[in-house]
């Protein structure tokens, strides 16, 4: 078992033909994801071996697609999100960075009521090693295991990956949620979905300082009832200048926490939590889960 | 992006929100000028164009006679002209800038305008819910972000509809909030509507409108404009890209932002560079935890052009406080190897004079080694951020 992706989940790559697309399509393809088809604007029927259609309700005409991968450039997301809400696909992975926010806010009421899950934007994507890479992770550091990582930024995320191999114990499913200020799944639902995955016996969550998606997850994880160890680290200690004015905002639309309070409340929800990310490898190995 | 006070409020009033008479003045003797031109007579408010708050409170470094406030009220037309030479050409330091503060090389101009009240609004987007949301208190000036730490009670928050004009029942919230009777209602919805209009059409982030007056007439009136826009939204919005003021960025950050990249400055020794925000902090944060302090970090995110990447490592090897690099790079959709061969381009152009550690991991991490390994630089090379720090800073206090 994993979570949002398996060796049997149904592949869409919205964008296919573009460089950066064929380039990390292939890789996933050759790691054994099910990519069934693709969408691109440019006339021609095949490529990297999947059949190509003009769009994606031209696609799950022919075929069921159970989740799709968006290659498209940042401007082109809230259109493409659309086409796939539209087609009821099941999970949607943006990967391009650059989406503006108010697309976003338009994007997230797209989805409520929706039978769409958005993961992104600015994401490296969701990987269950082996079986499914939907996005840009660097295939060769996973090792199948049962940790589950769920992280705000992308390239933390590697970093967490190499920490659950170094404790011995590899990744169940990996998720990027998302670098942007507002991204299309939080920490809450996606720890939900591990907390009911047989395969995963741990989680580790990897925050940032700039909003309150670590506050949320901390109210979500506090309340329920079947809790799976999770260890949690937040980037942020020293915050760069020109952080300033988002910081600001944070201020008056929610009070002021610092990083500190923001680690506070995650462990007053029973996270483990950790002051560096190098310190996660040993946490996980006092669990003693082996 | 940030803009100034005077061009927001051309935004505003393009958008039929009352602002005062004003304009934009770079010489004392054109400041009395304008102050002519916009009325007949005083007061007049002089207000020193920086993109930073809590001018009122600042003071003028250097050579000024009377070197108090970035914001003044003047009565007199022949005491114009001299006021507004306390603020031109000088440095003006607030609690919101650094303390090297901002050189000021233009005044706006307003005819002072006489208001029964004042109140704080401010329109964000509120990440959580999320939303555009609108915050209103009648604590007014810098002492608003002081409330925000310690007396919630007194900011008033409400989530707007994206695509419907503000509901009935958030007018009558605010009226009561501000103790506003009715007959204020049409004034506030359509003073309010029409900043939503504002906020929305221009892809804006934060618009704070601190204070606003409100008039005999019970018109609405914006005293002070603050805009914030997302710099991703402005391929839309060619017309406020053309705002932005080079004068007021620092010139490393533009450079970083014209190849795609952030870049942002502290206060110690160590050039970063990373791909990710949150490797980024990581990694600043390591540095601190050994003792070190970063001088900058550029976040070169997915780079995937060699020579873009070449540039952006010479944004940090020319800054001349950098006395070592660290390179962490984790890399997915960027690829190691274009890092190395960027590395390799940025050292034959400028040269590799203080002593740099180089992390690389994810895909084409050995491609990449086997590239720097050939080239015979003195670089070191490190596995994980810990180590990469711990060796640099060994390195450097070799070199001291």
């Amino acid at each position: 078992m994993s979570i949002l992706a398996d060796r049997k989940t149904r592949v869409l790559v919205q964008g296919i033909t573009g460089i950066q697309a064929s380039f990390h399509v292939k890789r996933s393809i050759d790691n054994g994801t099910n990519v069934v088809a693709g969408t691109s604007p440019q006339r021609q029927s095949e490529h990297l071996g999947v059949p190509i259609f003009e769009s994606v309700a031209d696609a799950v005409k022919n075929m069921p697609i159970d989740a799709s991968v968006l290659f498209v450039p940042a401007r082109a997301v809230k259109q493409a999100v659309r086409e796939a809400v539209e087609a009821k696909i099941g999970l949607v992975v943006s990967i391009a960075q650059g989406v503006p926010v108010h697309d976003m806010l338009e994007i997230k009421a797209m989805l409520k009521g929706s039978e769409t899950m958005m993961i992104g934007p600015n994401t490296p994507g969701v990987i269950t090693p082996q079986e499914a890479r939907l996005g840009i992770f660097p295939e060769n550091i996973h090792h199948k295991g049962c940790i589950g990582i769920i992280s705000r930024a992308s390239t933390l995320t590697y970093e967490g990956v190499l920490e659950t191999n170094a404790a011995g114990l590899g990744q169940s499913t990996v998720v990027g949620i998302g670098d942007d200020m507002i991204v299309g799944t939080d920490f809450r639902e996606l720890m939900v979905q591990f907390m009911a995955d047989d395969e995963t016996k741990a989680l580790v969550l990897i925050g940032k300082a700039d909003n309150v998606y670590e506050q949320l997850a901390a109210e979500t994880y506090a309340k329920m009832p079947n809790k799976k160890p999770i260890i949690a680290f937040v980037a942020g200690e020293t915050l760069p200048f020109g952080a300033n004015m988002g910081y600001a905002i944070d201020i008056l639309s929610h009070g002021f926490s610092s990083i500190q309070d923001k680690k506070k409340i995650l462990s007053d929800s029973g996270m483990i939590v950790v002051d560096k990310m190098s310190q996660i490898h040993q946490a996980l190995a006092d669990l003693g889960l082996k | 992006m940030n803009i100034h006070e005077y061009q927001a409020k051309q935004i505003l009033a393009q958008y039929g929100i009352e602002v005062p008479a004003g304009g934009i003045a770079y010489t004392p003797a054109e400041a009395k000028r304008v102050a002519q031109k916009v009325s007949a007579r005083g007061p007049w408010m002089l207000k020193a164009q920086i993109q930073a708050g809590a001018r009122h409170s600042g003071y003028f470094a250097g050579n000024s006679v009377n070197p108090k406030g970035g914001i003044r009220q003047v009565t007199q037309i022949r005491n114009l002209a001299y006021e507004a030479a306390q603020m031109l050409n000088n440095t003006l330091i607030t609690e919101q800038t650094d303390a090297k503060g901002r050189l000021v090389s233009k005044v706006y101009v307003e005819a002072f305008k006489q208001v029964k009240r004042f109140f704080y609004v401010g329109m964000v987007i509120d990440s959580s819910i999320p939303a555009i949301t609108l915050l209103i208190s009648e604590v007014i000036d810098q002492d608003i972000l002081k409330v925000g730490f310690t007396q919630q009670d007194k900011i008033l928050r409400l989530p707007i509809e994206y695509d419907k004009p503000i509901a009935n029942a958030q007018i009558k919230a605010i009226l009561d909030f501000l103790s506003l009777d009715k007959s204020y209602d049409d004034y506030l919805r359509d003073f309010l509507n029409k900043l939503r209009v504002t906020f929305i059409n221009l892809d804006a982030q934060m618009i704070e409108i601190n204070p606003v007056g409100i008039l005999r007439n019970k018109k609405f009136i914006a005293l002070d404009a603050k805009m914030n826009f997302d710099d991703n939204a402005m391929f839309r919005h060619p017309d406020i890209l053309r705002m932005q003021d080079e004068y007021e960025e620092d010139p490393r950050y533009l450079k970083a932002q014209r190849y795609g990249f952030y870049y942002s400055e502290l206060d110690g020794n160590i050039g970063c560079i990373v791909n990710g925000d949150g490797l980024a902090l990581e990694t600043i944060d390591v540095i601190r935890s050994q003792g070190y302090k970063a001088a900058c970090a550029l976040n070169v995110k997915g780079g995937v052009d060699k020579d873009r990447i070449a540039a952006g490592i010479k944004i940090i090897m020319t800054n001349p406080r950098v006395e070592g690099v660290l390179i962490n790079i984790l890399g997915g959709f960027l690829r190691c190897n274009l890092v190395a061969e960027g590395i390799i381009a940025a050292t034959r152009e400028v040269g590799l004079n203080v002593p740099m550690v180089v992390r690389l991991e994810g895909t084409n991490k050995e491609e990449a080694k086997t590239i720097l390994h050939e080239t015979k630089l003195p670089i070191i090379f490190a596995e994980n951020t810990n180590e990469a720090t711990e060796k640099l800073i060994k390195e450097m206090e070799v070199n001291d």
